[in-house]
């Protein structure tokens, strides 16, 4: 039974006001899935007997055997809520029905840029978090994604029936742990936390946060309790909400509230929360699983549950999730949260539309984005690439940040590279079909308003992973997303049968497309190269590609991860190169960039497009530049955002800006190939110190000055205490006492550093967190598990970048082997050149 | 001995006796194949007429091979022949430089380039300013810098020889950086497509250096028995198909002498509108009329 249908939706769409676009996202394995099951149960798409078992938005073949989420997948729900209800909205709301677009999200931080894509399309983000783990270092980083994208969250507290079960602890250990589990929430959010947003702190008093089990089917806010108990107590609901939480205890003798924790004679209170709240899921829980047949109709009728015929029927577990779900239904605690704290895409457009585009914030497309308009020219976000049933074909999948996207549209296509005014990067073509997407479905619409994500059906040739579409034709891009992962392990893959090569980089092609994150490309000897952010991420993307894109059978290298070149000093002496026809010359000398600017430069702190005055007061105010240096930078590279930058220091030269073009394309392919072993440079700074030039301009054409920027970038890096960095995870794994020894013995092996070990309080659990590198990452979780009988599991992220201290160009340092080992692999000749092989005498 | 030999414009007769004596004295021979071409001599013929081996000798070989350009010459004899004159294009001084360094005796023999040819338009090759190139425009990459130098021509009323890029064999950007020798098609630049990158310029900059009524001469494959020249604005030059490569241009300056024009309308369509064109771009850069000094009171 289809509980709405396409038309309600679609009258819904026009509503904007009552539309909330939100994700579903947390740490691995903290139920999201199984969450978001109880919520499509409520629009009526599966039966109620199958929720918490079906994972519903878990579509793929894998994704269901797996037990993770890979995809991120959108659904649509249709909510009506009560009047009263309605009236606690603190936004403009329009009507009783409200459409929610919600997005499942895969936990797992090798997919963390389907996180990010989803984020982009969605104003609010309901944070899971498991009650017995706590937040984990994946919570972390989904938290801090979503408050980048300025997106308001909201918390579940899931698993509740875990502690109850299994850890078989007391309410007031329960409420100290909840308590606990939302103030580490709330410091990541006021680390993180845009001003604009305002406070987005969650508190339970305030219904911000739920608690419950997806896996049962059950949660509750406080203020659904508040709601049973003010017209009981006779109290205002908004009262008795902070009454339920916190230092707060009711005297059941005079009857009187108080905060302090014992009564006049010194006996002491129970908390409020724990006698109004907890207590009653206690004492179901308790007569339930001990089987005190004749307490459970008795506390059954005080609640209000009816049970039918055959579930009057059910023992033990079975019947505590039928009870639980009449008693606290899952769907209506969360629905309640969404629809009264989350953010409409009018409320969220009105502060995000600066951070959302390119141009300037007074621009007709801007000002469209702000008022979230139906009625003006189209702005829209593709933020995935989804693969259809028909092979090689994708919806594109987005939001409607302006205007209406119509199917027949003509509108214009812009790529990440688009600049305004040029026709890079640039596409019109027609909108062959708009749909709305719903899980393993997909349902046509004619047209769909500002504020909605949709799936768009016959523009997926014209983009590459992600772009803008609009008909307006001054408008500047949308940003382009920023990941918290990158693409550092790689695969070279090749077909079993040369015939079928063809097919491959067909299927390369469409691998690229379908993931937000994957990197393709080819290497210097021709070897095709698929880089993902981790194991998993890769076997999945390989998996894709053999099964699926490709259809072929594969071999595949085993995994080398990407490292970078970089420079520790100054270079020794001014580095020169001439041109080829030695007219021409370039004197520079190299110097590291801080490592918080390279951050910054990778965050989109610090970003290429934006307006060189503003970058500069940043990079001279945060990070103690000079302002005549940081506004004469000339470009970011490699591929113009990286974090190596030219700086002009060139005094008076003429014609200087006429060979600026050579010298920046030069610098790409110069800091995307570095000299060592071919790998991307990373926080080099190069001084362009002075500049001989022809008088004539064909004598200093591209063909003349490219080279000689190469070379000389070489020179000058390589005079520079040149060094070599590898990526490193931060690894976190969570294991009972008796299973440390064995994590850190094989941490020991394999280069790691143990950062911290703690106990998670209340429980027999113990974190620990350790950098490791990724090079030595590869078969670690097997280890692991081996070496502790199968407790351990690792979460492991990329970190950051860390400099190896040896001489990369000795090859009988660690760096030197790795820079032999790599040089031998691409087939290059074996030793380095030195930097005189790219400097000219005067 | 490393010998510089001038080959003239057009025809492979065009070559000086001594240049041709010197040739044939050679054991390795040369042919500088990318600053310009020769018009109506094939590689095969001006082998046969020599009696020699000619190596083409690209940008490459020129700018980054040298070594092997100049092995031996020290004990041996090696001719370097370019089109035109020697240094008709700057670019060989620095092989010369280099062949000094290693003391290698060197001897320069001219022949005519188009810097002096250009004088059979008409125009007196004494009132020639600086020499410009137009190079092609790409997307990224429109250089404007000549555009002072027309300007600085004009302000004192001389005329513009603008040379056309050509491009024999060039690599693409990418391929450039890459450091792969793959290359593109031959290029040569029309009269056409020099006016209009001149007009484009004309309408960014806006400080009328020159206009589009500005009279101009376009000089097609000069030296070569299909010579011809066209005299019009620059406007109506922009629509000219100048045929087979290679060309030049010249803009007029202020100081156009009454034979100059005579020539000159030898070549136009329709010659009183030259001559008006030229007398309304004679008003451009005119020096104030000149005003007696007050004559002292005392």
């Amino acid at each position: 039974m289809v509980a709405f249908t396409v038309d309600q939706i679609r009258s819904l769409m026009d509503k904007v006001t009552n539309v909330r676009n939100m994700s579903v996202i947390a740490h691995v394995d903290h139920g999201k899935s199984t969450l978001t099951d109880s919520l499509v149960q409520r629009a009526g798409i599966i039966s109620a007997a199958k929720a918490g078992e079906a994972r519903f938005t878990d579509t793929r073949k894998d994704e269901q055997e797996r037990g993770i989420t890979i995809k991120s997948t959108a659904i649509s729900l249709f909510s009506e809520m009560s009047d009263d209800d309605v009236k606690d909205i603190k936004q403009k709301t329009d009507g009783n029905a409200f459409l929610i677009n919600l997005i499942d999200s895969p936990g797992h931080v090798d997919f963390s840029s389907e996180v990010t894509a989803a984020l982009r399309v969605t104003d609010g983000a309901l944070v899971v978090v498991d009650t017995v783990e706590g937040v984990c270092v994946q919570t972390e980083t989904v938290l801090r994604q979503s408050l980048a994208e300025r997106i308001k969250p909201v918390v579940v507290i899931n698993k509740v029936d875990r502690a109850l079960l299994e850890l078989q602890v007391s309410k007031e250990d329960l409420y100290q742990s909840f308590s606990r589990t939302v103030e580490s929430v709330n410091v990541i959010i006021s680390t993180y936390a845009d001003e604009v947003l305002g406070d987005v702190q969650v508190y339970p008093q305030r219904g911000t946060v739920a608690f419950g089990s997806g896996l049962h089917g059950w949660a509750f806010t406080v203020r659904q309790f508040a709601n049973r108990y003010s017209k009981k107590f006779g109290v205002d609901r908004e009262k008795m909400m902070d009454r339920l939480w916190g230092d707060s205890y009711f005297n059941p003798k005079t009857k009187k509230w108080t905060n302090k924790e014992r009564d006049a004679d010194g006996k002491p209170l129970e908390r409020a929360f724990n006698m109004f709240v907890l207590d009653p899921i206690f004492r179901l829980f308790a007569a339930i699983m001990n089987f005190k047949k004749e307490e459970i109709p008795v506390l059954l009728e005080k609640l209000e549950i009816n049970l039918k015929g055959d579930e009057k029927e059910l023992e033990g577990k079975n019947l505590l999730k039928v009870v639980m779900r009449k008693f606290l239904p899952a769907a209506d605690a969360l629905l309640e949260m969404i629809i009264l704290h989350l953010p409409s895409p009018v409320t969220a457009q009105n502060y995000r539309a600066e951070q959302l585009y390119e141009g300037p914030s007074d621009d007709p497309a801007c000002i469209a984005i702000k008022n979230c308009d139906p009625k003006s020219d189209l702005m829209l976000y593709v933020s995935k690439m989804v693969p259809t049933s028909d092979k090689g074909r994708f919806y594109a999948f987005g939001r409607v940040f302006a205007g209406t996207v119509k199917s027949g549209q003509k509108v214009r296509i812009q790529g990440p590279n688009f600049i305004p005014g040029k026709k890079e990067d640039l596409f019109i073509k027609a909108i062959q079909r708009a749909v709305l997407m719903m899980g393993r479905f997909v349902e046509p619409i004619d047209d769909c308003p500002a504020g909605n994500i949709i799936g768009l059906v016959g523009i997926d040739q014209f983009l590459l992973k992600t772009g803008t579409l609009t008909t307006f034709e001054g408008a500047h891009n949308m940003k382009v997303m920023k990941f918290s992962v990158s693409p550092v392990v790689q695969v070279a893959v090749e077909v079993k049968n040369a015939n079928d090569l063809p097919k491959l980089v067909e299927g390369l092609k469409r691998l690229s497309k379908s993931d937000p994150c994957v990197l393709v490309s080819m290497s210097e000897s021709g070897e095709h190269i698929v880089a993902g952010t981790g194991e998993l991420h890769l076997e999945i993307c390989l998996q894709d590609l053999e099964n699926d894109h490709a259809g072929i059978p594969l071999k595949i290298s085993p995994p080398v991860v990407a490292y970078r070149e970089t420079v520790e000093g100054e270079s020794s002496q001014t580095a020169l190169s001439k041109s080829p026809n030695k007219h021409n010359r370039i004197y520079l000398k190299a110097q590291p960039i801080d490592e918080e600017v390279s951050l910054a430069i990778e965050g989109g702190k610090i970003n290429p497009r934006d307006d060189f005055k503003a970058r500069a007061r940043i990079m001279a105010d945060e990070f103690g530049w000079d302002v005549t240096d940081a506004r004469k930078i000339w470009c970011f590279g490699p591929d113009g955002n990286g974090p190596n930058l030219v700086v002009d220091q060139t005094k008076a030269v003429q014609y200087l800006n006429e060979i600026k073009d050579s010298v920046v394309a030069a610098f790409q392919w110069a800091t995307k190939e570095g000299p060592i072993f071919g790998e991307q440079m990373r926080s080099v700074r190069v001084n362009i110190l002075d500049v001989t030039l022809h008088a004539d301009a064909i004598h200093r054409g591209g063909g003349q000055i490219i080279p000689t920027m190469r070379r000389a970038t070489y020179a000058g890096f390589l005079l520079a205490e040149p060094k070599i960095q590898e990526p490193v995870f931060l690894v976190e794994i969570q294991c009972p006492e008796q299973a440390i020894g064995g994590i850190y013995s094989v941490l020991n092996k394999k280069r790691g550093q143990v950062v911290s070990e703690e106990q998670r309080p209340g429980t027999p659990l113990f974190t620990v967190k350790a950098y490791l590198p990724i090079n030595e990452s590869f078969g670690f979780t097997g280890e692991l598990r081996q070496a502790t009988g199968g407790q351990a599991f690792p979460q492991m992220v990329f970190d950051h970048w860390a400099t190896l201290g040896t001489d990369p160009l000795d090859p009988s340092t660690k760096a030197g082997e790795i820079v032999l080992a790599a040089r031998k692999r691409q087939g290059m000749k074996e030793e380095v050149p030195g930097w005189q092989e790219y400097y000219d005498k005067l | 001995m490393l010998y510089f030999i001038g080959l003239g414009l057009s025809y492979e007769t065009d070559i000086t006796v001594r240049g041709l004596n010197a040739i044939k004295q050679c054991s390795r021979v040369y042919l500088e194949h990318y600053t310009s071409i020769l018009m109506t001599a094939s590689l095969e013929e001006l082998e046969e007429f020599y009696g020699k081996k000619v190596t083409l000798a690209d940008r490459e070989l020129v700018e980054s091979g040298a070594e092997e350009l100049l092995r031996d010459a020290d004990k041996e004899d090696v001719a370097f022949l370019v089109v035109g004159d020697v240094f008709g294009a700057t670019t060989h001084t620095d092989l010369v430089l280099r062949a000094k360094q290693r003391n290698i005796p060197v001897e320069v023999i001219h022949n005519a380039s188009v810097m002096n040819a250009v004088g059979s338009c008409g125009l007196q090759l004494y009132n020639f300013g600086q020499t410009i190139s137009m190079v092609f425009f790409t997307d990224s990459w429109r250089p404007d810098s000549w555009y002072d130098k027309i300007w600085e021509n004009r302000k004192i009323g001389l005329h513009t020889l603008v040379l056309l890029d050509i491009k024999v064999k060039e690599q693409s950007i990418e391929n450039m950086a890459r450091g792969r020798l793959i290359y593109e098609p031959p290029r040569y630049m029309s009269i056409a497509q020099c006016c209009e990158q001149l007009l484009e310029i004309e309408e960014t900059r806006g400080t009328e250096a020159y206009t589009p009524d500005t009279p101009c001469v376009a000089i097609s494959r000069l030296g070569s028995a299909s010579q011809t020249f066209k005299a019009g604005t620059i406007k109506e030059l922009a629509e000219y198909d100048s045929g087979e490569p290679l060309h030049s241009l010249v803009i007029l300056g202020r100081q156009t002498h009454e034979l100059e024009i005579e020539y000159l309308l030898e070549f136009c369509d329709d010659r009183e509108k030259f001559k008006q064109d030229v007398a309304s771009d004679q008003e451009y850069f005119k020096p104030p009329a000149w005003v007696p000094p007050p004559e002292d009171e005392d």
